[in-house]
C-alpha cells in the first residue's frame, strides 16, 4: 500500500513536472523535427530570404559585368565567352525548363550549394585583385565586396533550407575548384583584363542559374507550383 | 576546340560589337535581333539587305553553334518566326549556354553574333487588360479603379521559371504624353482619383526581372465611366476661411465687451489697466481746475511731508538763509515748521535772541497758531517763501531781516524779485498770490525804502502768523530793522516795544509806527493802495481781498473791516509787490487799545482811522 502510494505519488509528480516542461516547450518553441535550434525561422521565410539574396547577387553581378565591359572591354573584342568556359561548367545543371522540372529538388539544392561553395574562393580573390587593379572604379570594387558577402549569406541560408527540406542529408558533394588565379595575376594587362572579363561573365551566369533554381524550388515547395 | 578557335577568329575579325546591328554599306543581310520570349525558345531575325534582288531566294543561311555541340548547324526553322528569321524551339534552346550564329549569303559570311539565351529574354506583352470600379467619391467627381491583366501566356510564371516585372502606362484620352507607374511584380494595380468626366487609356508591358529590355506594350485599354448625373457641385472643398475669420472676430469682440463691462474689476485691471492721471494724494483735480484754492491748501496743509519737501527745495529759503546771520536759524528748519510746531518757546527765543540783531520778532501767538494755522508763517528771515505751486497756502511773509534792511537796495530788490508769491490760505478761498505781479510796486517800495533808513529793512516777507476763523490772515512782522523794528510779536512775552522805526516791509507795525510811516509815507502807487504805505515792499491783503484782487496788479481795495479782535491780525489788502502784500483793514475787530498795545499790527481800517 505504502509502496504503491509512494510510487503513485512519484509518478504523479513526474507527470506534473513533465507536463510543465512539455507545456513550456510547446509554448516557447515550435515543434521541429530537427530540434529546437533550427525551427526559429519557417521554411517559407527562409525561401523568401534566399530568393531575395540570390536576386540581389544576380543584380550586382550584372551591374559589375556591365561596368567592367564598359570600362575595360570595349573595343578589345573580349568575346571570350565562346572560348573560355566557367569553372562550374562541370556541374550537371539543368539547361532548360523541362530539365529543371524533371530535376528533383534535392538535386537542385545540392547543385545550388555546389555552385555557391565553388564561388567562395574566386570571389575572395576577385576582391583582392580588383583592389590591386590600378584605377579600379569603386563601382566594381564595392560590388565585388558586396557579392562576396552576400554569397556567404546565401550559402548559410541554403544550408538551412537544405537541412529542413531534406533532413539528415549529407552535404558532402564535391564542388568545382577554381584555378583561374594565375590568369588574374598575370602581368600581361590584356590577358589579365580578359581573365577578369571571363570571371565576371561566369559570375553573372552562375548567379542567374542560382536565382532561377531557387525561384523554381520556391514555387514548387512553398507554393506548390502556383506562384 | 578548333572550331571554336575559328569562330573566335571570325568573331574577332568581325565587328566587335556583336549586337550593334550597324548598317552594312554593302547591303548584305544582317542580324537585327535575337529574342527569347519565355526563356524556353528563341528566334533570330535578320534583314534582307539592299541587294535582295540580286540574291537568289534561299541563299541566305544562318548557322549556329553551341559550345556543347561544337559544330555549325543550320537554322532548324526558318518559318515559324516569320521571314528572315530563325526559330529555335525548346529542344534547341539551352539556357546559360553560349550560342553563336552566323549568316551567310551565297556561302559568304555576312554576319555573326554570339549570345546567351538568358540575356535575350524579352517577354510578350501581357494580356487580358481590364479594369473594375472600386469606389466613387461622395462628390461623384472622382473614382478609384483597379486595373488587372494577365502575364503573357507563354511565360511559365506559375512554376517560377521566369519572374516578370510589369510597368503600367496611363494617360487621359486627349493627352499625348504617357505617364508611367513604378514597376510591379503583381498583375493588378489600383488607380485612384480618376475623374469621372474624363476618359483614360492604359497599357502595360513586362520584362524579366534583372534584365533591361521590356517587351512590347499590350493593347491600349480605354477607360470610360458611365455618365453620372452632371450636377454642378463644387469641385474642391474649400476650407471655410471666411467663416472662421468672422467667427473669430465675433468671439474676440464678445470677449472684449464682457471684459470691459464686467464687474470683475480685477480682470479689468489686468487687461485694461487704468492710466494713472496726475494727482496729488487726497486732492481732487477738479478742485484745482475750479480754482478752489482754499480746499486744496487745506488738504495740502495736512500733509506735513509736503512742507518739508517744499522747504528743502525752496529757493526762497535759500536766499533768505543767506541773509541770515544766525546759523542757528538755518538749522532750525523751516519757519513754517517752527510756527506750526509747539516749539514756540524755541522760535520765540530765537526771535527774541535775534531781537538785538535782526529785530526779528515772532509774529504770532502760539494759541492761534495751533488753533487753525494753515499757513506757515515765519517771522524768521529765513522763512520760506510760498511759491505758486505751494498750494498749502503758506504765506511766506517774513519779517524783514535787518540785514536785508541794511543791504543795499539792490539786494533788497533782488530778493524782492525773487520772492515767490505769497499764498494766503483762507478757509474758503485759497488762492495763490503772486507777488511777482508787484514789480511796479517793488520799484516804488524800493524807493520808499531807501528813504527811511529805519524803514529800509526791506524784508519783503511778512509772515502770516495765523488765520483767523473769519478768514483773515494774521501777519507777523518779518525781519526787522536793526534800527528797531517794532516787535511784531504779539506774544506777550516777546512783545517788544514798538519802536519808532517800523518795518516798512512788514505789514505789522505799531500804530505809532504806522502813523509815522504814514506821515512819512511817500507816494504810494494808487495801484498798490498802500494807505499804510508800509507796504512798499510787502503788500498784504486780506484773504477776502485776495480773492478779488488776486491777479490784479495792484488793485487795491479797501476792505472795511471791523476791529480786529487780535491786534496782530491784519488783513491783507492787496498783493502787489513781489515783496509782500498790502495790508488792508482786517475784518477782524480789534479794539484800538489792544491794537495799539500790540504795537505791531495795524488794521487797515485802523489805519484809515489813523490816516486823515
Amino acid at each position: 500500500m505504502k509502496g504503491s502510494l509512494e510510487s503513485g505519488s512519484r509518478l504523479l509528480l513526474l507527470l506534473v513536472v513533465s507536463n510543465l516542461l512539455l507545456c513550456q516547450g510547446v509554448v516557447s518553441t515550435p515543434v521541429c523535427p530537427n530540434g529546437p535550434g533550427n525551427c526559429q525561422v519557417s521554411l517559407r521565410d527562409l525561401f523568401d530570404r534566399a530568393v531575395m539574396v540570390s536576386h540581389y547577387i544576380h543584380d550586382l553581378s550584372s551591374e559589375m559585368f556591365n561596368e567592367f565591359d564598359k570600362r575595360y572591354a570595349q573595343g578589345k573584342g573580349f568575346i571570350t565567352m565562346a572560348l573560355n568556359s566557367c569553372h562550374t561548367s562541370s556541374l550537371p545543371t539543368p539547361e532548360d525548363k523541362e530539365q529543371a522540372q524533371q530535376t528533383h529538388h534535392e538535386v537542385l539544392m545540392s547543385l545550388i550549394l555546389g555552385l555557391l561553395r565553388s564561388w567562395n574562393d574566386p570571389l575572395y580573390h576577385l576582391v583582392t585583385e580588383v583592389r590591386g587593379m590600378k584605377g579600379a572604379p569603386d563601382a566594381i570594387l564595392s560590388r565585388a565586396i558586396e557579392i562576396e558577402e552576400e554569397n556567404k549569406r546565401l550559402l548559410e541560408g541554403m544550408e538551412m533550407i537544405f537541412g529542413q527540406v531534406i533532413p539528415g542529408a549529407k552535404e558532402t558533394e564535391p564542388y568545382p575548384v577554381w584555378s583561374g588565379l594565375p590568369s588574374l595575376q598575370t602581368k600581361d594587362e590584356d590577358a589579365r583584363y580578359s581573365a577578369f572579363y571571363n570571371l565576371l561573365h561566369c559570375l553573372r551566369r552562375d548567379s542567374s542559374k542560382i536565382d532561377t533554381y531557387l525561384k523554381l524550388l520556391n514555387c514548387r515547395i512553398i507554393y506548390n507550383n502556383n506562384c | 576546340m578548333d572550331l571554336w578557335q575559328l569562330l573566335l577568329t571570325l568573331a574577332v575579325a568581325g565587328s566587335s560589337d556583336a549586337f550593334s546591328g550597324s548598317e552594312d554599306s554593302s547591303g548584305n543581310p544582317k542580324f537585327t535581333k535575337c529574342r527569347s520570349p519565355e526563356l524556353e525558345t528563341f528566334s533570330c531575325h535578320w534583314t534582307d539587305g539592299a541587294n535582295h534582288s540580286l540574291q537568289s531566294p534561299g541563299s541566305v543561311q544562318m548557322f549556329y553553334i553551341r559550345r556543347d555541340i561544337q559544330e555549325w548547324k543550320e537554322c532548324p526553322d526558318y518559318v515559324s518566326a516569320g521571314e528572315n528569321s530563325c526559330y529555335f524551339n525548346s529542344s534547341y534552346t539551352s539556357v546559360w549556354t553560349p550560342y553563336c550564329i552566323k549568316l551567310t549569303s551565297n556561302g559568304g559570311i555576312v554576319d555573326h553574333k554570339c549570345f546567351s539565351v538568358e540575356d535575350i529574354v524579352q517577354p510578350d506583352p501581357p494580356v487580358g487588360l481590364n479594369w473594375t470600379l472600386l469606389n466613387i467619391s461622395l462628390t461623384e467627381i472622382h473614382a478609384d479603379i483597379l486595373v488587372k491583366w494577365e502575364p503573357p501566356p507563354n511565360t511559365d510564371v506559375k512554376m517560377g521559371w521566369i519572374i516578370l516585372e510589369y510597368e503600367l502606362h496611363y494617360k487621359e484620352l486627349n493627352e499625348t504624353q504617357w505617364k508611367m507607374m513604378d514597376p510591379l511584380m503583381v498583375t493588378s494595380v489600383p488607380m485612384y482619383s480618376l475623374r469621372l468626366d474624363k476618359e483614360y487609356e492604359v497599357r502595360v508591358r513586362t520584362r524579366q526581372r534583372n534584365t533591361e529590355k521590356y517587351g512590347k506594350f499590350s493593347e491600349v485599354l480605354l477607360i470610360t465611366f458611365p455618365q453620372m448625373n452632371p450636377s454642378a457641385c463644387e469641385e474642391d472643398f474649400q476650407f471655410p476661411w471666411f467663416l472662421i475669420i468672422i467667427f473669430g472676430i465675433l468671439g474676440l469682440a464678445v470677449t472684449l465687451f464682457l471684459l470691459i463691462f464686467s464687474k470683475q474689476q480685477r480682470i479689468k485691471m489686468l487687461i485694461l489697466p487704468p492710466v494713472p492721471v496726475p494727482k496729488i494724494k487726497g486732492i481732487d483735480p477738479d478742485l484745482l481746475k475750479e480754482g478752489k484754492l482754499e480746499e486744496v491748501n487745506t488738504i495740502l496743509a495736512i500733509h506735513d511731508n509736503y512742507k518739508h519737501e517744499f522747504y528743502n527745495d525752496d529757493s526762497w529759503v535759500e536766499f533768505i538763509e543767506l541773509d541770515i546771520d544766525d546759523p542757528d536759524e538755518k538749522t532750525e528748519g523751516s519757519d513754517t515748521d517752527r510756527l506750526l510746531s509747539n516749539d514756540h518757546e524755541k522760535s520765540l527765543n530765537i526771535f527774541g535772541a535775534k531781537d538785538d540783531d535782526s529785530g526779528r520778532t515772532s509774529c504770532y501767538e502760539p494759541d492761534i497758531l495751533e488753533a487753525d494755522f494753515h499757513v506757515s508763517d515765519m517771522c524768521d528771515g529765513t522763512s520760506e517763501v510760498a511759491q505758486p505751486q505751494r498750494l498749502k497756502g503758506e504765506a511766506d511773509i517774513s519779517c524783514l531781516d535787518q540785514k536785508n534792511q541794511n543791504n543795499s537796495p539792490s539786494n533788497d530788490a533782488a530778493p524782492a524779485s525773487q520772492q515767490p508769491s505769497v499764498i494766503l490760505v483762507e478757509e474758503n478761498k485759497p488762492r495763490p498770490l503772486l507777488i511777482g505781479g508787484t514789480e511796479s510796486t517793488h520799484q516804488a517800495v524800493h524807493t520808499q525804502l531807501s528813504n527811511p533808513s529805519s524803514l529800509a529793512n526791506i524784508d519783503f516777507y511778512a509772515q502770516v502768523s495765523d488765520i483767523t476763523p473769519a478768514g483773515n490772515v494774521v501777519l507777523s512782522p518779518g525781519q526787522k530793522n536793526k534800527t528797531g523794528n517794532p516787535q511784531c510779536d504779539t506774544h506777550p512775552e516777546v512783545v517788544t516795544p514798538c519802536q519808532a522805526n517800523f518795518i516798512v516791509d512788514n505789514a505789522y507795525f505799531c500804530e505809532v509806527d504806522a502813523k509815522k510811516y504814514i506821515a512819512l509815507a511817500p507816494h504810494v502807487e494808487a495801484e498798490s493802495h498802500v494807505e499804510p504805505s508800509f507796504n512798499q515792499e510787502d503788500i498784504y491783503t486780506t484773504t477776502e481781498s485776495l480773492t478779488t484782487t488776486a491777479g490784479r496788479s495792484g488793485t487795491a481795495e479797501h476792505v472795511p473791516s471791523s476791529e480786529i479782535p487780535v491786534p496782530d491780525y491784519t488783513s491783507i489788502h492787496i498783493v502787489q509787490s513781489p515783496q509782500g502784500l498790502v495790508l488792508n483793514a482786517t475784518a477782524l475787530p480789534l479794539p484800538d487799545k489792544e491794537f495799539l498795545s500790540s504795537c505791531g499790527y495795524v488794521s487797515t481800517d485802523q489805519l484809515n482811522k489813523i490816516m486823515p
